[in-house]
């Protein structure tokens, strides 16, 4: 009879854990919903959606436009872009450039500080810039140490010389001197790229590699701080921040993110009006497209067609020509894409660099590689011809995205339509997997795409040097090699109008060669609610940018 | 019972190591790597992959995991959030998920209860009908189909619910998405609390206990659905374990950072640490529910516990 008892015990305990647990969860919910209506939106708090998570909070090892896009919301670098995307100081108050261009001597704005108080130095720059070089911190960008042309950079890259090498220094607390190895012309443009963010060394010390993991162990000297933050969080809360030298002109309270994937749900919120700032995916910029609240803003994203010319046909300079001017760019990106994307007959994006003309690039540069099926046909003929062969099998390598898959099913298509005798076959695979047997060499022809780092044509220019490491389909040119590496550390690096010039000439170089194959130039589309006004949007670098925003 | 207990949780740990191993192995056969990276080049690559030890033979690199395991250390994320404790993601995400499992699985099997046993005890009425006819649509609708719809009418049109989840809203953030999880565990419950109460109500001992006397909730809780609970606790285990490891589409929908949303971003982006904790996550969580059935069993029915205490000795 007890054994029975205590199994009854057990039975109806079990029973009524489970009631009670329910219970629980329904009363609970009933009292949260009095405290609903407070959280509904402040009047001054921006709410923006992104639809990928933070990765990182680290100015260093930072690489994606989520994040570059928090992290400039709390630190501020040497410089900023304006509206115009031209770069105006931040941090630095006064900027000395040495007339060869070699050292830079910025001094840094005394009332800028962290918010726990103490005042951002020369040495904070030192510290995170060595950071950045250092080969054990594995920085994606650290490379771009090397693009910003200071002394030593690419020898501690390499791990040939130490951090301490590097060509910065701290001549007093807010004096930093930088040499350069070659004049760079973007070079305070660069000062405005996250990776030049400074940290403070005490604290990151004081933090080890806790940091970025909660408001406590992040650090701001910018617009906003941070008050609610975990690793991969879907929302993220930022307050203004009040010690900020410039806090007058910020008129937000504060901002909110949060991370939305599925973009149905993102619309209805923003229709809701629970979001002020909303991401279009592929049809709904379509649907939306005529809506007072759309706004389109170009990407500097190009993605293009990467031949391996190490492959038999590819090798052809008529071959990649016909399959070049063989697809409709056009109708791909205004019919298939339908996101803002235009038809890139081009290598150096729209709206990606000013010249010292102060015109964009594409407004002086020429066109090359457009459609034209006739063109197209004729190189072919031409291509038969030299190779003694008439029909080619090419393999093309597509990430499995919508977008990409939609639109390598287009070029297959009209490619074998518009040239008879060339198969297409397409190979689908995670995004990763393209990299990797891109960069093995592995591939007849990949789409694939790049985004600039910095606003200079050489963000794409020195991609298909002779063996780049990027250079994926092995092109190779020696008077494009003359241009781009005169263009870095050369003669054309001391003049900046031959340069441009010279720039323009390379651009000609690969297109003619039609060392790659370009698709388009991908477009952004977002919805922003009426009362909202200065989101600076830009195709380089930091994309978004809220510090003149008002929201009335 | 204790040895049996015993022998089973010994067993269940050794299943445990066996699939970290097979999950490391095949781990290996992933294509590319966390690190192939349009800006990372080659050599980057290797500073980054002698960084984190992928270079050591394989052998080496999971004895090195299982030892940093043991000690609650699941490694770096080298992705989804760069270099951070793979345990303290889990950390924040892994108790997201267990409450909004936890609160589906209580919700649905709760209703589905009283659903099935109002369907027994009026059989063939039009409750009856009802009961089956709601269960039949939550078996057959999958839930992320209940949670747009949801999500559409209680959190867009009405805007009784949020939409989107946030700490700020506390438990009612899941009122939603636990209700759009809940259907299935309802509707299985319900099929199958009806299906044995109808059975176990008209046995014999049924009958000689009504015939006794008892009647009432007395005779349905303590008489009838005791013995009707085996089989429902048999369809719980693994609809417990699928729930508490969170709803992949349902979170996604909600934007709920749980684990599920978690493992699809690891596996894209080749964030091994993430992927081999979360699996390990998932299978100790299902076996450690199996254990639980097995003692269940044993506890509900002294037949079952009777049978395996002889076969153990």
């Amino acid at each position: 009879m007890t054994k029975l008892n205590k199994k009854h015990l057990l039975v109806s305990g079990l029973a009524s854990l489970l009631v009670l647990s329910a219970c629980g969860g329904e009363t609970n919910e009933e009292v949260d919903s009095s405290a609903e209506a407070d959280t509904s939106s402040d009047s001054q708090v921006l709410n923006v959606q992104v639809d990928v998570e933070v990765a990182s909070m680290d100015p260093q090892i930072a690489t994606d436009g989520t994040s570059f896009e928090v992290i400039a919301n709390t630190i501020d670098g040497l410089y900023q872009v304006d509206a115009d995307g031209n770069p105006i100081p931040a941090l630095a108050e006064t900027t000395d450039k040495s007339e060869d261009g070699l050292t830079y001597t910025f001094k840094i704005r005394e009332d800028a500080e962290w918010t726990n108080g103490e005042p951002v130095t020369a040495q904070d720059f030192v510290y995170s810039w060595r950071r950045l070089a250092n080969p054990e911190t594995g920085s994606e960008y650290g490379y771009i140490m090397g693009i910003a042309g200071l002394e030593n950079a690419n020898e501690v890259l390499a791990g040939e010389k130490a951090p301490e090498e590097l060509g910065v220094t701290a001549l007093d607390e807010k004096t930093l001197e930088v040499k350069l190895a070659n004049p760079v012309p973007y070079f305070e443009s660069l000062m405005s790229f996250i990776s030049f963010y400074p940290l403070n060394e005490e604290f990151m010390n004081e933090v080890g590699d806790q940091y970025g993991t909660s408001p406590d162990t992040l650090l701001a000297n910018g617009a906003f701080e941070i008050t609610s933050y975990e690793p991969a969080a879907t929302t993220i809360q930022l307050e203004k921040n009040e010690s900020y030298y410039d806090a007058e002109s910020i008129e937000l309270e504060g901002m909110k993110y949060q991370v939305i994937k599925d973009s149905q749900q993102a619309m209805l919120s923003y229709q809701n009006g629970d979001l002020d700032l909303v991401t279009l995916a592929g049809e709904q910029v379509d649907l939306f497209k005529d809506d007072p609240e759309f706004v389109n803003t170009q990407a500097g994203y190009l993605w293009y067609i990467s031949p391996n010319t190490l492959v038999e046909g590819l090798e052809n300079e008529n071959l990649r020509k016909a399959l070049a001017m063989s697809f409709d760019k056009e109708q791909i990106a205004e019919t298939v894409l339908k996101d803002g994307s235009s038809a890139a007959d081009y290598v150096i994006p729209e709206g990606l660099a000013t010249g010292p003309d102060g015109k964009d690039f594409r407004e002086t540069a020429d066109t090359y590689l457009a459609y034209d099926p006739e063109a197209a046909t004729e190189a072919f003929e031409v291509a038969k011809e030299e190779t003694g062969q008439d029909t080619f099998t090419f393999g093309l390598l597509v990430e499995d995205t919508e977008s990409a898959i939609n639109v390598s099913q287009v070029l297959k298509s009209q490619i074998e339509d518009t040239l008879d005798g060339v198969t297409i076959e397409i190979e689908q695979m995670p995004k990763k997997t393209r990299l990797d047997r891109m960069k093995q060499g592995d591939y007849d022809l990949g789409l694939t795409r790049w985004g600039p780092d910095y606003a200079d044509p050489m963000t794409y220019l020195d991609l298909w040097v002779t063996d780049g490491s990027n250079n994926d389909g092995s092109w190779s040119n020696e008077e494009y090699d003359e241009i781009v590496f005169s263009a870095i550390d050369g003669d054309l690096s001391l003049d900046t109008e031959a340069r441009w010039e010279a720039l323009k000439e390379a651009e000609a170089i690969i297109m003619d060669e039609a060392g790659v194959l370009p698709v388009y130039q991908k477009g952004n589309a977002v919805m922003m609610q009426d009362n909202v006004s200065g989101v600076d949007f830009h195709a380089v670098g930091l994309s978004r940018v809220y510090k003149n925003v008002v929201k009335e | 019972m204790k040895k049996y207990v015993l022998k089973r949780v010994l067993m269940s740990v050794v299943t445990l190591m066996v699939i970290v191993l097979v999950l490391f192995t095949l781990m290996q056969l992933l294509p590319g790597s966390p690190f192939n990276d349009e800006r990372l080049s080659i050599e980057q690559q290797q500073v980054l992959m002698t960084k984190y030890g992928l270079n050591d033979p394989i052998p080496v690199q999971f004895f090195r995991y299982v030892k940093n395991m043991l000690t609650g250390d699941f490694g770096k994320s080298y992705t989804i959030s760069k270099d951070t404790d793979v345990s303290l993601l889990l950390q924040n995400r892994l108790p997201i998920s267990l409450l909004l499992g936890g609160i589906s699985i209580a919700l649905g099997s709760v209703v589905g209860l009283f659903l099935g046993i109002a369907a027994a005890l009026k059989h063939n009425s039009l409750l009856d009908s009802a009961a089956t006819f709601l269960s039949v649509v939550g078996v057959s609708i999958p839930s992320y189909v209940f949670a747009l719809g949801l999500s559409y009418y209680f959190g867009f049109q009405l805007g009784w619910f949020p939409m989107l989840y946030s700490v700020s809203d506390g438990l009612l953030a899941f009122a939603l998405p636990a209700v759009a999880l809940s259907m299935t565990v309802m509707a299985t419950v319900a099929r199958f609390t009806r299906t044995e109460m109808i059975e176990v109500l008209s046995s014999d001992y049924i009958q000689l206990v009504e015939s006794k006397g008892v009647s009432g909730g007395h005779l349905i809780f303590k008489h009838a659905l005791r013995n009707a609970s085996i089989s429902i606790i048999t369809i719980l285990g693994p609809l417990v374990v699928s729930l508490m490891t969170g709803s992949l589409v349902v979170e996604k929908i909600f934007s709920i950072p749980g684990i599920g949303q978690l493992m699809v971003q690891a596996i894209q982006s080749n964030d091994y640490n993430v992927i081999l904790a979360l699996a390990f996550v998932y299978s100790a969580l299902y076996i450690f529910v199996m254990l639980g059935v097995d003692i269940m069993y044993g506890v509900l029915d002294p037949r079952i516990r009777l049978a395996k205490e002889d076969s153990n000795g």
